[in-house]
């Protein structure tokens, strides 16, 4: 299933720009723009390239990627790993990334429950058998919201040179604008989903009846959700394999959102006592300091500057101690979006922070300095 | 090397693919100024994560087999590709393979280990590797008819017949690796490709390879560290680390990943893996937020300053790969609604391609933008834009290295003590035993790792004695270290300080009397006379300070004393540079600071009176030296990261026989320039100034060589030495001295635990090691000579690379071992010769401060202490 390379190689000569298997993708990127997919699986996910770019895609929560060949998928799994940054900055969003070694004749209940289901250039590599499944397995089992299936364009391998047969020596089959279309229709109608048929890869002037390079169907479910597995009332053993299985680092998960909330509350409360230790150097007095590198950079002054109003929320100092006040934290743009409660904000902080006895300062000892 | 060298050659700034398989266009920006404005390849690193280099060019047979490496140590440039890829660096021979140096040198053909001292049990964190009995590894070459050029491509059509050449395989478009030998020696596959073209595949058995042989070697590393990555280990510069179980530190917004170094090579008697424990700190910040936090402290008219200052150099991490950049510019014309060219030829602004690409909203589009360069490598050359908002830091500055409370504040996760060091490295042996995938790899290919580290016997030398004045000093040799002892004992050459200057500004009127009283108290003991000095009131301003010392310095001025009242280094510099060459008077620099707590003070005072005292020439305490007729020469090198234009190479000499007294050079050079040219000259004056004193030439000459990376020592023993050798020869022809060149070397991955009653404690100061971890290709050991008070103790690895003494390697230790008692900074011992931390102190003071070499006037002086 090395469909990637195989299609560089093809663009190169018919010249597609950007290359056909890029639009393939994009194509299937806008997909996921219009219709916001929280759950996407990529069957006959290869080189995971698909998946990789989906996981950009800031709506999607859950990516699975299924292929018959391990091998292809361990060569580049590890793209899908989370990176050091995303460890430093923990996103809002939660994502998991699982890759599942199988057939798509083969139903597994880890398949189920998707909003969509990619099958790109998947169809034409399976067997007649495999073929004869594949309809109940993905519209009848895993039943998602959309589906979308492309597949080579027999109607236009005139037009590429050096394709005697098949594109590919592996494909089984390709089919012209009609078979798919016929096959599509039947598969939409078994299983009670519409279809529409577009493409990628315009055919040259002239000959617009040979239809798009790449021919694709997506096919949208008409009755509404039901709950997963409930429909099919003998719920399938596992026989999937997992390869590959990656949780990003989320704010959703309270491990990651202490740890943000901690560093960013002992952030700001040592910046302000810095402030408080060091006033004499005429700090918050000019106001001629920000300047065009950017307008917010002093975001700092003006949440301080805001708050003086508050006596309650003033920071002081008693003797070796210094105290900013839980509330005048709070304030803080990034503190308030991260907690969303002065509640929530005690009780994340509480045990890792230094407060004080009533619970409504953090403490600082200035000794240490 | 600086922390910033250091941070430089761990994450050197990876290759842009030529045809990078994935990810994104390589964009042109067009936007750039001046210098970078002709035609080049300027890319935007959009490369997805994880992706390595691609070299998707053909390689024919002939060029498999590159001249490299010297005779029957070559190394098919294909596995180089291998494990290169892995690391995603330069080609580099990190561990000096293939250089054998013990071969040439008679006397240790037999035996390179030393006999003296009593003998300790130590472990270390080496862990043996095994393979099966007659295992070997079988490469092949793999033709291609017609030629393909993808390596994908070439991959993939050969991966379609696993039948014929099995499931496990490692593989780079051209060299195959098998465990297992393949029916015929050629064997011819047929494939066919989308386009219908039938490709001949030949594979080819050329080698087979025992377990022993350099690219076996490589080949394990490679295979190491796919079961790293199988580890779910995230791979920062050359180290894996851990990014699941992270500690943060609020206080300063760092985050330390616990992580390991590995490498695994031929060792005396085995192969070995040698695992260490490693720590990557990173940031929490983006380089967007140190602008803005610089921008606050500094103002306007300094911002820029102060962000190329704090930010060139550095190494960050971007926000959408898996890659490592270093900051090389900071372009403020240019932001990211600035435009490049994709390699399509559509122009699109960063905001948009990161948008489209990355599904990023850049929320700051006025922020100017960073330029890294690519090294050259390959045939790609040129710079990539960096946005700050989405990279972030990695590492420490110098700034925060002088922070005393963050850098205790990291120790404390950082400096792991012996025992938890092991368990540590032996929870990745551990997880290597109990993860089914990462034994069912190794076992694939026959391999398999001792879970239990190596256990030999070292040798603890004897303590050396240190006389001061005739008195021998009776310390604890456990401690190294005599501050105690030597308190109000007479030096052995006190120099008296009858004229001498103190300058110092008005707010530290005080300061500079108390130190004067304090230095009244302290030197009599010492047997220093000193009259009071001439007292300089300054400004606190760099011209006054000049100002003053051109007026008042005098050619019979011992010492000028400068009381500083911050650490501001231009002050420090210009004094520094003026006193070194303009006009040649040693210097002492103090920070008010340090005098100003009144129960130190007298420490101090006594540390400042030694110090000054060595930078006049005295001298302080000896070692018995039996060697007769000996020069001593350390050499260190100082490169300048910062800039990259400059490189220093300190070099130091033995005057006298009790190496009380130290001739000092030095060698600036420009880029480009060869370093061993200047060492040379260094060489033939040192042994002028040797004759001068001693009234004859040194009969035998050892030169202790720190500063050599790793990977250079090829071009140490095939040009350094020979340069050397010639140098001698052409003093005269009656002339041949013995000459021995020792490569010093304190970045080793080795540790060594002593079992002491069941637990793991740090081995004393004097212990050596010179079997089972060693090399067998070299005349090498370790020596522990001295202790650390939190944390692990780093053995100084020593390499003899070219030995003419025919000394015994008991004395030759020995030896080595004396010179790190003789460092006049110091009352103790530490971890290199004292002629290695004199050169490194001196290539410091040039590289940093004086950028030229000092007047030779001083150079009978330690007056770069």
């Amino acid at each position: 299933m090395e469909k990637n390379f195989q299609e560089e190689e093809f663009a190169r000569v018919t010249k597609f720009t950007p290359p056909l298997y890029k639009q393939r993708y994009q194509f299937v990127k806008d997909l996921v723009e219009k219709y916001k997919p929280k759950k996407v699986a990529d069957l006959g996910c290869a080189d995971c390239r698909l998946l990789w770019m989906l996981k950009f895609c800031s709506c999607i929560e859950v990516l699975a990627g299924l292929d018959i060949s391990a091998r292809v998928m361990k060569e580049k799994m590890h793209m899908l790993s989370p990176l050091p940054f995303d460890y430093l900055q923990p996103s809002e969003r939660s994502l998991t990334v699982t890759l599942h070694h199988g057939s798509v004749a083969h139903k597994d209940p880890c398949m189920l429950g998707f909003d969509l289901v990619t099958c790109i250039e998947l169809i034409e590599h399976l067997e007649e058998s495999e073929l004869k499944k594949f309809p109940e397995v993905v519209f009848g089992f895993m039943a998602p919201s959309i589906v979308v299936i492309s597949t080579p364009n027999s109607e236009f391998n005139p037009l590429l040179p050096g394709v005697v047969l098949h594109r590919h020596p592996n494909h089984k089959f390709e089919w012209n604008q009609a078979q798919f279309q016929s096959w599509a229709l039947e598969a939409a109608r078994c299983y009670d989903y519409s279809v529409e048929f577009t493409g990628v890869g315009h055919p040259p002037k002239g000959m617009e009846n040979v239809g798009f390079c790449t021919q694709i169907g997506v096919f949208l479910r008409k009755y509404p959700q039901t709950g997963g597995s409930v429909q099919y009332e003998k719920p399938t053993e596992a026989v999937y394999k997992t390869v590959f299985k990656a949780v990003y680092p989320s704010l959703k998960d309270e491990k990651y959102l202490q740890n943000a909330v901690v560093s960013e509350v002992i952030f700001i409360a040592q910046n302000i006592k810095h402030r408080l230790m060091s006033k004499h150097e005429e700090y918050d007095d000019d106001p001629e300091r920000k300047s065009e590198f950017q307008p917010s950079v002093d975001c700092f002054s003006d949440c301080l500057g805001k708050l003086v109003v508050d006596k309650t929320m003033e920071p002081f100092v008693n003797g070796n101690e210094v105290y900013i006040p839980l509330a005048t934290i709070f304030s803080f743009p990034k503190v308030n979006q991260l907690c969303g409660t002065f509640e929530k904000l005690c009780k994340l902080i509480a045990g890792k922070v230094t407060l004080s006895s009533d619970g409504s300062a953090v403490v600082f000892n200035t000794e240490r300095e | 090397m600086t922390g910033r060298a250091r941070a430089r050659a761990r994450g050197r700034p990876p290759r842009q693919a030529a045809a990078a398989p994935m990810g994104g266009d390589p964009p042109v920006p067009l936007d750039l100024p001046g210098e970078l404005s002709e035609p080049r390849r300027i890319n935007v690193p959009p490369q997805p994560s994880g992706e390595p280099g691609g070299h998707g060019r053909l390689r024919g047979f002939e060029s498999v087999l590159p001249e490299r490496r010297p005779e029957g140590l070559r190394v098919s440039s294909g596995l180089q590709d291998l494990c290169l890829r892995d690391r995603g660096g330069r080609r580099r021979d990190y561990h000096d393979l293939g250089v054998n140096t013990r071969q040439a040198m008679v006397h240790v053909q037999e035996s390179k280990t030393g006999l003296s001292g009593r003998m300790i049990k130590l472990t270390s964190n080496h862990y043996r590797l095994t393979s099966r009995p007659q295992w070997a590894l079988y490469q092949y070459h793999v033709g291609y008819s017609p030629e393909m050029e993808s390596r994908r491509l070439r991959s993939a059509l050969l991966f379609q017949h696993e039948e014929h050449i099995g499931r496990t395989h490692a593989f780079d478009g051209s060299i195959l690796f098998l465990p297992q030998k393949l029916r015929n020696r050629v064997t011819e596959l047929f494939s066919r490709t989308r386009n219908g073209e039938d490709v001949k595949i030949t594979v080819t058995l050329t080698n087979e390879l025992p377990p022993t042989s350099p690219t076996c070697l490589h080949f394990y590393n490679i295979i190491f560290r796919r079961l790293l990555k199988m580890l779910n280990l995230q791979q920062i510069g050359r180290n894996y680390y851990n990014p699941g179980d992270p500690v943060s530190i609020p206080n300063h917004r760092l985050m330390v990943w616990p992580g390991f170094t590995s490498s695994i090579l031929q060792y005396e008697e085995s192969i070995m893996l040698c695992a260490d424990v490693s720590h990557k700190v990173l940031r929490g910040e983006t380089v967007l937020d140190v602008m803005h936090s610089l921008h606050s402290q500094v103002g306007e008219e300094r911002f820029r300053d102060a962000c190329a200052k704090e930010l060139i150099g550095l190494i960050v991490l971007t926000k959408y790969n898996n890659r490592t950049y270093r900051i090389d510019d900071i372009n403020w014309d240019s932001s990211p609604m600035g435009t490049f060219r994709k390699s399509d030829g559509t122009e699109i602004s960063f905001l948009e391609y990161y948008k489209k690409q990355y599904n990023i909203d850049i929320g700051d589009p006025k922020q100017p933008v960073l330029i890294s360069q690519l090294k050259k490598s390959r045939n790609v050359e040129g710079t990539v834009v960096l946005i700050p908002e989405l990279c972030s830091l990695t590492g420490l500055t110098e700034k925060m290295r002088t922070d005393f409370n963050m850098m205790k504040d990291l120790a404390i996760h950082t400096r792991l003590p012996p025992e938890q060091r092991q368990r540590e490295v032996g929870r990745l042996l551990n997880y290597i035993q109990r993860d089914d995938n990462v034994q069912k790899e190794l076992g694939n290919w026959g391999l398999s790792f001792d879970y239990k580290s190596v256990a030999f016997t070292g040798r603890v030398v004897q303590g050396e004695k240190i006389f001061q004045s005739g008195n021998m000093v009776d310390y604890n040799p456990q401690f190294a270290d005599w501050t105690k002892e030597t308190r109000g004992v007479p030096l052995i050459r006190a120099v008296p300080m009858d004229n001498w200057l103190l300058i110092h500004t008005r707010r530290n009127h005080d300061v500079a009397n108390t130190l004067i009283q304090s230095l009244y108290k302290v030197t009599p003991s010492m047997g220093i006379r000193m009259s009071r000095p001439i007292i300089i009131e300054v400004d606190d301003r760099t011209e006054a300070y000049l100002r003053v010392l051109q007026q008042r310095v005098t050619p019979d001025t011992n010492i000028v004393v400068c009381i500083l009242s911050s650490s501001r280094k231009d002050k420090y510099d210009a004094i520094k540079k003026y006193l070194c060459t303009d006009c040649p008077i040693p210097s002492q620099c103090v920070l008010a600071r340090t005098l100003s707590k009144p129960q130190t003070i007298m420490t101090v005072a006594t540390k400042i009176a030694l110090q000054m005292n060595c930078k006049m020439g005295g001298e302080l305490w000896s070692v018995e030296i039996p060697l007769k007729q000996v020069m001593i020469v350390g050499i260190d090198c100082y490169h300048d990261t910062v800039t990259g234009r400059q490189s220093v190479a300190g070099f130091v000499s033995s005057l006298n026989q009790t190496m009380t007294r130290w001739f000092s050079r030095c060698v600036v050079q420009s880029r480009g320039q060869e370093l061993v040219d200047g060492i040379k000259a260094c060489l033939q004056t040192a042994l002028r100034n040797w004759f001068k004193w001693n009234k004859c030439l040194p009969s035998r000459i050892f030169v202790y060589r720190d500063g050599v990376g790793d990977g250079q020592l090829n071009t140490l023993v095939n040009y350094e030495v020979p340069q050397f050798l010639d140098c001698l020869k052409s003093i005269g022809t009656d002339y041949s001295p013995r000459l021995t060149v020792i490569v010093v070397k304190k970045r080793v991955g080795a540790r060594f635990f002593a079992e002491v009653g069941g637990g793991l404690k740090n081995p004393p100061p004097g212990t050596i090691v010179d079997t089972v971890v060693t090399r067998p290709e070299w005349y090498d050991f370790f020596v522990v000579s001295h202790t650390v008070k939190n944390g692990c103790v780093t053995p100084t690895h020593y390499n003899v690379i070219y030995d003419g003494s025919q000394l015994k390697p008991d004395h030759l230790q020995r030896l080595t071992y004396k010179l790190c008692h003789m460092y006049y900074n110091w009352s103790g011992v530490i971890r290199v010769p004292a002629p290695c931390q004199y050169a490194h102190k001196l290539a410091f003071l040039v590289g940093q401060s004086i950028h030229k070499e000092p007047n030779l006037m001083l150079s009978d002086r330690l007056y770069y202490l």
